[in-house]
């Protein structure tokens, strides 16, 4: 790494050193400044949707059983057993009333309480031995939901997730709060990638003038009509508090011809219309814009596109689809990439099958469009890791002027909260890569140290609550 | 019999010297010359018009569960449609993920042949190993996976009218699936 507060300064002001993409020291100050201090999202609350349901998902390298217990509680544990330190599920999936360790057959209640410990009173004289009453795994620090979405963060004194999250809690409603009772997903898809993590997160978050020509394959068979270079112009870049999101620009319309124009069913759309708010609605029907890609720091995105699914369907006849997908670093120089297809919970069958297929030709581990951004992102990664990248700093000041002016005005009628402009700029890459800056220059707090089952604290550790 | 993925009632194990086994085996190894040198308009002329590609997410689970694939989601999920559509993308001048293209090796093995109900149809399964290069120096990737086929005698020949791969990861260990498995 070049020098720290060098890096970030050039962030700061859009040119970004190119080596941020393959770079060792870099990723370690982004796993301890970000990832074990931001809101990851781990999973959907329809994954687990009955009592014992479980799945298991990571942070960095923590491993988390995400489980629905028997009161029908969402708990999010660290998948060690207290003991020894065994991972208790080995699975990815399932449904358990307990996980029982494998190494000496300690067992855990799925909302994490132990109620098992063989020879408690011959191996520990029970109790006064080790205090097995109140124990249970060890819970995330911080866990919430929001439309079904299961965020947990590894930071016991995180800001609050939805002071987190903000107003793009009114973008993030498009996708996962088209009815009053939210989406279901499925998936996801995993699969790992030689990309750093930020090219994806950056990419969704704002970049429309990649779409015409990464993708115009995609517009040369027909698959989707929309990601031409005239029409991504159009569409507003909007950015507010942790997140952003690129949109399209729609024919003129009122709020349920462009909803159709999208390919949504009257009677999905009756729901959008009681679900969603006045100014939520007005996005579309008066600003007539359709949201596209976002991604919520760090990382984390979402997408919504429309193609021809059908052979036998006329070209304006389209169906849309919406995908999330977490951007979760493996290394400076790899990611796993998971992805999950989501659909209004309320949608009919025919509606549900038609999305998901149009959601695996364009998107995921087979998705016309994502094969060429990966194919790209690859390439950054590889070639970032010289020395020429160390002296290269990458213009990342699209949409500003040199007196760091916006060329365009911010849209003044726009009904989305946060900031939102009207043709070509990286104002959300730079707005995403700033709160990477500010995450990674505030300092670290102290970790604290959990003991397990012990009377008498160690100084300098703090025992949890009984 | 294995165990299937498919309904295998009524279904009778071919011997390896059975006519009907060397002409499957014999499309599979064919079809592999095909896949390598991503002759895709061929590949797909042997495909039946109603055919069914699919490539479920494979999933870790408990041995006691009875599901070892993502429920409701795969990876390929395609009918004649969507693999033409996929087909047509490669020959346009912008499919940036296979320009340059991979160098592809289907190695294709363990080859089982089995007389069905239908007295048109054989029911195939084979091994599969896909070996994929990219670029001048990256590392390769290598694609494990078992194929359930059906292979449906039209017009004199047979073709592919049904193929279901279980991958042997859970995790893709490849970019993306630009290929054919």
């Amino acid at each position: 790494m070049n020098d720290l507060s060098q890096m970030l300064a050039d962030v700061r002001r859009g040119m970004i050193p190119a080596y941020v993409y393959n770079d060792e020291e870099v990723f370690k100050l982004e796993k301890e400044h970000i990832f074990e201090r931001s809101w990851i999202f781990l999973a959907h609350e329809s994954e687990i949707p009955e009592p014992g349901d479980y799945v298991v998902r990571r942070i960095l390298e923590d491993n988390f059983i995400v489980a629905r217990d028997e009161e029908g509680q969402v708990r999010v544990m660290f998948n060690m057993c207290l003991h020894r330190g065994m991972q208790i599920c080995r699975a990815e999936l399932g449904n358990a009333s307990h996980f029982r360790c494998s190494y000496h057959g300690w067992s855990y209640r799925n909302d994490g309480k132990l109620v098992g410990l063989p020879f408690h009173n011959e191996a520990y004289g029970g109790e006064d031995g080790f205090s097995k009453s109140g124990q249970s795994l060890l819970p995330a620090p911080a866990v919430e939901t929001f439309n079904g979405l299961i965020f947990a963060n590894l930071d016991p004194n995180a800001q609050p997730f939805r002071e987190f999250l903000g107003d793009f809690a009114f973008y993030l409603d498009f996708y996962t709060r088209q009815s009053g009772d939210g989406v279901e997903v499925r998936g996801p898809q995993r699969w790992r990638v030689k990309s750093n993590w930020k090219i994806g997160a950056e990419n969704a978050a704002g970049d429309s003038y990649h779409t015409p020509q990464t993708h115009r394959s995609v517009v040369e068979i027909g698959l989707f009509r929309e990601p031409t270079g005239a029409k991504r112009k159009e569409g507003a870049l909007y950015w507010c508090d942790k997140g952003g999101g690129t949109t399209y620009k729609l024919p003129p319309g009122t709020f349920r011809e462009r909803l159709r124009y999208v390919g949504y069913t009257d009677e999905m759309i009756d729901r959008m219309e009681s679900s969603w708010s006045l100014e939520q609605k007005r996005l579309i029907s008066d600003d007539g814009f359709m949201i596209s890609a976002a991604t919520l720091f760090p990382s984390f995105s979402l997408v919504h596109n429309w193609p021809k699914v059908d052979a036998n369907a006329d070209d304006d006849e389209v169906v849309p689809f919406i995908t999330m997908r977490v951007w979760q670093p493996i290394s400076a120089t790899e990611t796993e990439i998971l992805s999950w297809f989501i659909v209004d919970k309320n949608a009919t069958e025919e509606f549900k099958e038609a999305s998901y297929k149009g959601y695996l030709m364009c998107f995921g581990s087979t998705g016309m469009f994502e094969q060429d951004d990966v194919e790209n992102w690859v390439s950054i990664t590889s070639i970032a890791g010289g020395s020429m990248a160390r002296r290269l700093l990458l213009n990342s000041r699209m949409g500003l002027t040199s007196a760091d002016k916006p060329l365009n005005t911010p849209l003044a009628d726009f009904h989305g909260p946060g900031l939102a402009y009207v043709g070509y700029g990286e104002f959300n890459q730079r707005a995403l890569l700033k709160e990477w800056a500010d995450c990674i220059e505030r300092p670290l707090d102290q970790k604290e140290q959990l003991a397990m089952g012990e009377k008498i604290l160690a100084s300098g550790t703090k025992g949890r609550e009984k | 019999m294995a165990i299937s993925r498919i309904d295998t009632t009524g279904m009778k194990p071919l011997s390896f010297g059975d006519p009907r086994h060397l002409e499957a085996h014999q499309f599979l190894v064919d079809e592999s010359y095909l896949l390598d040198a991503q002759l895709y308009d061929e590949w797909l002329a042997n495909l039946t018009e109603d055919i069914h590609y699919s490539v479920p997410v494979r999933v870790t689970t408990a041995r006691s569960s009875d599901f070892d694939t993502s429920p409701g989601m795969a990876h390929f999920d395609d009918d004649m449609y969507s693999l033409k559509l996929r087909v047509a993308r490669f020959a346009t001048e912008h499919a940036w993920t296979e320009d340059p293209p991979s160098r592809l090796r289907h190695y294709v093995t363990n080859v089982r042949s089995f007389e069905t109900v239908a007295a048109e149809e054989l029911f195939v399964q084979s091994a599969t190993l896909v070996f994929r290069s990219r670029g001048d120096n990256r590392e390769p990737d290598f694609i494990s996976a078992t194929r359930e086929d059906i292979l449906r005698r039209e017009g004199g020949s047979l073709k592919l009218s049904r193929r279901l791969v279980i991958m042997d990861e859970s995790v893709v260990r490849m970019q993306n699936l630009a290929i054919f498995l």
